[in-house]
């Protein structure tokens, strides 16, 4: 986090700072999957993810996540090379 | 320092437990940024624990009704009397003339004193917010501490010790936060076991002491601890002797179920893992990009495992991040490319190491060989109808030598040898991802009627 001359004093400003520099800076081990904390304690329920996405498509989650396999890509190649 | 206590005794009249908080914050407020000198400069050594109980007494008289009794005054004193001499080593760091490690020692003594105040002097409930403000810099200065430790001695000055340095290097590049963990644990215990009602109990902080200690502990490359905690408060909640987690601030939520579930993940329990990152996802605030996206980076591997399903473009179009993670190895998967998928798997194989996923997506090449088998499947038609008007069935004897085929040309054209291929096959099978036998003397597999490979609608 603190580059090389760091002090002690710049804690005031360190904390903040992280928090603001963090999405921005190359990953380094082990530090980028902490969770950052949240700038509120809490919020209300249509701002989060379930209600966002819930607004913007009725059953989203389908639109977010799909099957594995890709029924469209049978070529005529691919059954060709088979026989 | 007066104003100070003036906030104190406000916050203490109104049970305002995030006001007292600001006021044991290393932190000064934006709008005054010398706020910490001008509490430094306010008193002196000899003299600091007189200052601060007067001017606590003053303001405390002036400004606030009930009673503030002399125990938990004196408890208070102490609390900023520590603060005071925390934020001199903090101001003189500023100068060079203090280290992370003297800042450190003199927060811990903060915490000491805090943890006292609720066994010693009668703090109440409400001012729990205190202890996440003063446990949140107590990691914080511990990493510090623990950096410029291993910045110091990552010069050293003769070649001799560089052995000994070397020899329980691990152990002591954290030994601040090691450190740590136990005082967050003391706060941890403080909140667990107070047997106050509900309504009036520490109990209220535990959730954010748990998440302190998580984040220890990943830090620490020990996540494994963080089970024993989970159990603790395990015991605790089966009794319905703790407040139920709906019932906490959604930060505190989002950030505990991220933990716990990243921790079932490495404990390579997808559907457990699933099940929590997908609370902390849908319980996070749309606008916290980074921290929505740290929760996509397990739980697009879990869902590749447990649900077979794929991340869509709409999905990840907010993250680029996660596009150059997930994307090729997405793509491979779809169209049942081996050669590919371990090209894109070894290119990407430091950051996917680094994020504790790469066991997990090596994985997917079963689910990759699996789309690869279903495609031969389908390509396969359907048998000729015995009768007329019969529904059409598929062929499910399929010759070995197609599936041979398929796997060499999605291994890139190299021929794979007939027993890798039967290998390959019986091991689909037993995963349960095919269904169906091989019958080896007539070189065919027998696939199943009724789905020959379950879940995907064939």
């Amino acid at each position: 986090m603190a580059s090389e001359t760091t002090k002690p004093g710049d804690a005031a400003a360190a904390p903040a700072d992280q928090k603001q520099q963090e999405p921005t800076k190359p990953t380094v081990l082990g530090e980028d999957d902490e969770f950052e904390d949240f700038p509120v304690d809490d919020w209300p329920e249509n701002e989060t993810e379930a209600v966002t996405q819930a607004a913007s498509g009725g059953e989203s989650s389908k639109h977010l996540w799909e099957e594995s396999w890709d029924d469209d890509d049978t070529s005529d190649d691919f059954s060709a090379q088979l026989k | 320092m007066n104003e100070l206590f003036d906030t104190f005794s406000k916050a203490h009249a109104a049970h305002n437990g995030y006001m007292i908080a600001q006021t044991l914050s290393p932190v000064p407020p934006a709008n005054q940024p010398h706020m910490l000198s001008s509490v430094w400069q306010s008193a002196n050594h000899q003299s600091v624990q007189g200052t601060i109980k007067h001017l606590m007494k003053k303001s405390t008289s002036e400004s606030y009704q009930s009673s503030l009794d002399n125990n938990e005054l004196n408890g208070w004193v102490e609390v900023y009397t520590a603060y005071w001499k925390a934020i001199g080593e903090i101001l003189a760091g500023e100068s060079g003339k203090s280290s992370w490690t003297k800042v450190y020692d003199a927060w811990k003594e903060l915490t000491s004193m805090l943890i006292r105040g609720y066994n010693n002097h009668g703090f109440q409930a409400w001012t729990i917010p205190s202890l996440y403000m003063v446990g949140k810099y107590l990691r914080l200065f511990a990493i510090k501490s623990d950096e410029e430790r291993s910045r110091n001695s990552g010069r050293p000055q003769a070649g001799t010790t560089i052995i000994q340095d070397d020899f329980d290097a691990d152990a002591d590049k954290q030994s601040q936060l090691r450190d740590c963990e136990q005082h967050l644990k003391r706060i941890f215990t403080l909140c667990l076991t107070d047997r106050a009602p509900l309504e009036e109990s520490r109990k209220w902080g535990i959730y954010f002491v748990i998440n302190l200690l998580f984040k220890t502990y990943f830090k620490l490359n020990s996540a494994s601890l963080s089970r024993t905690i989970l159990t603790s408060l395990k015991a605790f909640n089966d009794r319905g002797d703790m407040p139920p987690l709906e019932s906490f601030p959604k930060s505190q939520r989002v950030t505990f179920k991220y933990y716990e579930g990243v921790l079932f993940f490495l404990e390579e329990n997808y559907v457990q893992a699933n099940k929590h990152l997908t609370e902390a996802w849908l319980l996070c605030p749309r606008s916290s990009k980074a921290n929505i996206e740290r929760i996509l980076i397990y739980l697009i591997p879990c869902r590749l495992l447990t649900s077979h399903v794929l991340p869509t473009k709409k999905l990840l179009e907010p993250y680029p991040r996660l596009q150059e993670l997930f994307l090729p190895i997405a793509q491979c998967i779809r169209r049942g490319d081996l050669r590919s998928f371990d090209l894109a798997l070894q290119k990407g194989e430091d950051e996917f190491v680094k994020r504790r996923i790469y066991l997990t997506l090596e994985r997917g090449r079963d689910i990759a060989l699996r789309n690869l088998l279903r495609k031969v499947f389908v390509n396969g038609g359907f048998e000729e109808p015995k009768e007329g008007n019969a529904a059409s069935v598929r062929r499910t004897r399929v010759p070995l030598a197609e599936f041979q085929t398929a796997i060499s040309m999605g291994s890139g054209g190299e021929t794979v040898d007939p027993d890798e291929v039967e290998c390959l096959l019986a091991n689909m099978i037993y995963k349960d991802l095919m269904k169906g036998y091989i019958a080896r003397e007539r070189g065919i597999i027998v696939l199943s009627k009724k789905g020959a490979f379950p879940g995907t609608g064939v």
